[in-house]
């Protein structure tokens, strides 16, 4: 049997490593806040129990490793983001295409232009308070400062995490990880330093500053190329505009060529929206590595 | 209880599976007040002492997924022993859900009886 909480949370981690992690992390949290207030009211209950007895007997009401990992699986089968479900196109064309209707390349862009913005705040927020946390540790403010920041970090890739799951359709913690219950601080700040999430999750946020400026320039470049591609035609057609001047000669294009550029620019955007997705589907994936597990 | 064979414990499993969220979403639109997992627990365990329904950590999945759903809300609020606690509350959605459900719920008790009896 177990002696533990914690040696319980262990036995159910190792039960559901075949799920995603962060329904591991779900349930974790969850098991967690139940068991440490149900052995707690055991304990009160009836007092002569011993410590072992009134473990097992929490286990028992709350159910085995086994039996809990089971009921996560069964409920998350039933209850996967959204975005997920959306059919495999069957054929050639549905696979060049599908990439307009599909809300994924939206999420996306949507996520693309999101992360530049994040990204600065990101990496404003972690490295003055990182640099900060090192220069007040001789102060008597350091240790509070330091734990304060690093939980700020660990509540802000929570919520990046949420973002990459609306947004990217990427299944992320919907709860956040506490530390065991009734450290003290310098304990909880100890706890928060050996944790290798903490450190991976600042460098994740740093990171975002790069990587949201390189998504956002390269799916920038390539709509707008796209998309001034397409709306030549129509200036020439529409407004007389010509295509291009050089000195006083004014080039118009020919019927055959508007439309030849017309087809270009479609095919241009196509292969942009591609990418753009593709960007969401590394980024989802590479989050997920990251922040998560 | 005396032991179950597998496909008992799997009927039960079944039933439990529709029936936790009617039972769960029943207990949320009494209560005035949010109530935390635990509370929830303790609170089925005592109306119903001799019955064990489920167990208790089959019901946090469950509250989970009525979240996703929209039919329930809920807020993470510190606690002074131990980890924080998640407060659930029932939606106004949730509360329709829950009378149309009682509703079936109602109907194919009906319908069980009717044909068990014979």
């Amino acid at each position: 049997m177990f002696k533990s909480i914690e040696e319980y949370l262990e036995a159910l981690k190792t039960e559901m490593q075949d799920a995603d992690p962060a329904l591991i992390q779900d349930a974790l949290a969850d098991a967690r806040e139940h068991l440490y207030m149900a052995l707690e009211a055991k304990r009160e209950s009836t007092p002569g129990l011993s410590e072992s007895e009134a473990l097992a007997a929490t286990v028992e009401e709350y159910g085995l490793p086994d039996e809990t990992a089971s009921a996560y699986r069964e409920i998350e089968k039933r209850t996967s983001p959204s975005l997920k479900r959306v059919a495999k196109p069957k054929t050639f064309l549905g696979a060049i295409f599908g990439v307009y209707v599909d809300p994924r390349t939206w999420g996306s862009l949507l996520f693309t232009f999101i992360a530049f913005v994040t990204g600065i705040i990101y990496f404003t927020w972690a490295v003055t308070g990182a640099a900060l946390s090192l220069s007040f540790l001789i102060l008597i403010i350091g240790v509070p400062f330091a734990l304060l920041f690093l939980l700020s970090i660990r509540g802000m890739a929570l919520l990046e995490g949420r973002l990459v799951e609306a947004l990217l359709g990427e299944r992320m913690p919907r709860r956040p990880l506490f530390d065991k219950p009734g450290l003290k601080w310098l304990e909880r700040l100890q706890s928060l330093l050996t944790d290798k999430r903490t450190w991976v999750s600042l460098l994740y946020l740093i990171l975002q500053m790069p990587l949201g400026a390189i998504y956002f320039s390269v799916n920038i470049v390539f709509i707008t190329f796209a998309l001034a591609i397409m709306a030549a035609p129509i200036a020439q057609i529409f407004f007389h505009l010509p295509m291009s001047t050089f000195g006083d000669t004014r080039i118009f294009f020919p019927a055959w060529a508007l439309i030849l550029l017309e087809f270009g620019g479609l095919g241009t955007l196509t292969v942009a929206l591609h990418i753009v997705r593709g960007f969401g589907k590394f980024h989802g994936r590479y989050a997920k590595w990251m922040l998560v597990g | 209880m005396a032991e179950q064979s597998a496909y008992t414990k799997k009927f039960q499993k079944e039933l439990n599976a529709g029936t936790s969220s009617l039972v769960l979403l029943s207990v949320l639109s009494r209560s005035t007040e949010p109530m935390y997992g635990y509370q929830i627990a303790k609170m089925l365990e005592e109306s119903g002492p001799d019955i064990p329904m489920m167990k208790q950590g089959t019901l946090y999945p469950v509250l989970r997924s009525l979240e996703e759903n929209g039919l329930l809300e809920s807020t993470v609020e510190p606690s002074v022993s131990g980890p924080p606690r998640r407060y659930y509350k029932i939606t106004k959605e949730g509360t329709s859900a829950f009378e149309e459900w009682f509703e079936i719920w109602k109907q194919t008790k009906k319908f069980v009886d009717v044909i068990l009896k014979g």
